[in-house]
């Protein structure tokens, strides 16, 4: 599964200041809500639903980066999207660090197989350390959407 | 019917003498050969000593023709995967009991599906939601143990000249996500439809998420705001639960746990529980508490005993309400009389669950709405192909006095409009008048 598959274009943001975990993944879900990609009013009841999913344990998997996910029957697809905080922020994660860069995955239940292969594309790819910093380093949408498509052309691995 | 229970512990062996009771045909398998000795001599059981998660055991017990398997023994582990396999191999419904709560989370991996299984049930959690409607609504139903604590059945009397009294429902713009189910007036009681009025002295059922039903409420009464000082003793699991689903809304919660590690763990979890690292068992740490000016004091960590006594101590300093986990059945007899108003055991909680398994039509469960009336909530499990999936919800041709309050996909509770269109899989739940379960029963 390509990240161009499931990564909204409109709904990266790069700009991203907040304080805490609980505020970025609202910040993330907005821009997921005002790329269309889900209904306004499932947009608490999806945000509860990732936060739920941290308090299993934080998805922030080291090195500055976190994937926040969850399962909710609102989509009809896959949606996912990408976050740069520039300042970092606390997400609980494992090696401590603050986190830069998110990428957020919303998709429906019944579609454990194209979940998992979004999750294993995102875990793969941000193996390669010069994706994952010209990523953390984008300035512009823009600029994180090239970098994913040129991953997706395993320009990168 | 025909059961195999996988795990002789404590749960296994009550849920084995209560279908003994019901006169099923049972199968008990456990490792532990003095287990499997004693549970043979207690009750008429089928015994088999051996590991549940060998395929040639679980052939012997018969799972391949057996209407329902229940994986209940001490490890998360050997419960799926025996679970799993007696699934595979034939067995109708298969459950399997799990501690972890990661087991029952699905936003990255899905454990039921993946391992193709009916149900995971939580014991501690299934515990917590039981005390809680002992705490919030004492003597109502709460549809609760099934979705995830999102969904309720409040039952309310119109006690106040508010602005939703004297109007038809249908003016009243009501959420989306909250339903009028019954209407109670001079003794009768019936469905609620758009054209009801609502008048002083009505008791009315409201069935919805959690966060949305207050906001109904508020139209009818106005006594909603009282905050209940809750204190819990024991941050086991079940504790746990209970804090996370009681915080916020109506009750400030105290949860008093001993390991200092553990409160950390809750401390972060639970934001708006007062989390304090000491003894609950010592009287004066629970008199330092404040205790005496708690409405409810619950004990439930993981000893009999220690509940015992704290509950005994929390009534003699003066909390109002006491509520007490207690696991063994011999107990059960004399905490009414120590004093304890309501005494919780996690046995009797997994077997209500468990008796709701064994139907074979549709319905999976079916509570009165309230005592002497003839409205019941019953809770439908969706089968594959059923006519049910062939229409939206307003083109079924539902019988009259029947209302769809909920459905629960995949683990998340909604309430169905109009264009809803149930799949197989879906587990409802309807308000119905008795008289109207059987041509219901067709539809689904």
């Amino acid at each position: 599964m390509k990240f161009v598959d499931f990564v909204s274009r409109e709904a990266i943001r790069t700009d991203i200041e907040v304080d805490n975990k609980e505020q970025v993944i609202r910040a993330m879900a907005n821009a997921l809500l005002e790329a269309g990609k889900i209904a306004e009013d499932q947009h608490e009841s999806i945000v509860e639903a990732i936060l739920k999913r941290e308090e299993l344990g934080s998805t922030g998997i080291g090195r500055g980066v976190a994937v926040p996910h969850t399962k909710h029957p609102s989509v009809k697809e896959l949606v996912g999207t990408v976050a740069v905080s520039d300042s970092g922020v606390d997400f609980d994660s494992l090696d401590g660090e603050k986190v830069h860069l998110l990428f957020m995955l919303v998709s429906p239940p019944d579609r454990p197989g194209d979940h998992l292969r979004a999750l294993e594309n995102i875990s793969r790819q941000l193996r390669d350390e010069t994706f994952c910093r010209f990523l953390k380093q984008s300035k512009e949408p823009g600029d994180v959407w090239q970098l994913l498509e040129e991953a997706d052309n395993n320009q990168f691995v | 019917m025909r059961i195999v229970v996988l795990g002789a512990g404590t749960v296994g062996r009550s849920i084995a003498s209560l279908l003994c009771l019901h006169r099923h045909s049972v199968t008990v398998v456990d490792t532990n050969a003095d287990r499997i000795r004693h549970i043979n001599e207690n009750f008429d059981v089928r015994g088999i000593t051996g590991s549940a998660s060998q395929s040639s055991i679980l052939f012997q017990a018969g799972v391949g023709s057996a209407d329902l398997c229940l994986a209940v023994t001490g490890l998360d582990e050997v419960n799926i995967v025996s679970a799993s396999m007696a699934k595979a191999m034939g067995a109708n419904r298969a459950v399997a009991r799990v501690y972890a709560p990661v087991f029952r989370d699905l936003s990255t991996f899905d454990y039921r599906r993946h391992f193709g299984i009916d149900r995971l049930l939580s014991l501690e959690h299934l515990t917590a939601l039981e005390l809680a409607r002992g705490i919030r609504h004492p003597g109502s139903v709460v549809v609760e143990s099934l979705a995830r604590g999102e969904l309720e059945v409040h039952e309310v009397m119109v006690s106040k000249e508010k602005k939703g009294v004297g109007k038809a429902l249908k003016e009243l713009e009501l959420s989306k996500n909250v339903r009028i189910g019954s209407l109670s007036r001079d003794g009768r009681t019936w469905i609620a439809g758009a054209e009801d009025k609502i008048q002083l002295g009505d008791r009315l059922t409201i069935i919805g998420t959690r966060h949305e039903i207050d906001d109904v409420k508020s139209l009818f009464c106005s006594d909603t705001n009282q905050k209940q000082r809750v204190v819990i003793a024991g941050g086991g699991e079940t504790g746990y639960h209970l804090a996370n689903v009681l915080e916020g809304g109506h009750h400030n919660v105290v949860l008093i746990e001993l390991d200092r590690d553990r409160c950390e763990f809750l401390a972060s979890h639970l934001k708006q529980t007062t989390v304090v690292n000491r003894d609950a068992t010592r009287r004066a740490i629970l008199e330092e508490e404040r205790v005496s000016a708690s409405d409810v004091f619950v004990a439930c960590t993981g000893d009999d005993e220690d509940n015992i006594m704290a509950s005994v101590e929390a009534r003699d300093i003066g909390a109002n309400t006491i509520m007490a986990l207690v696991g063994r059945p011999d107990y059960a007899h004399v905490v009414g009389k120590l004093g304890i108003d309501h005494a919780v055991s996690p046995r009797e909680v997994v077997a209500k669950q468990v008796l709701g398994f064994l139907t074979n039509g549709p319905i999976v469960s079916k509570t009165m709405l309230s005592e002497g009336s003839n409205l019941s909530v019953l809770e439908i499990d969706v089968k594959e192909g059923s006519p049910a999936t062939e229409h939206v919800l307003a083109n079924l041709g539902l019988p009259s006095q029947t209302l769809i309050a909920a459905v629960i996909r995949e683990g998340f509770a909604a309430v169905p409009g109009g264009d809803y269109q149930f799949m197989p899989g879906d587990t409802v739940i309807a308000l119905i008048a008795d008289e109207m379960i059987e041509s219901i029963e067709k539809v689904f």
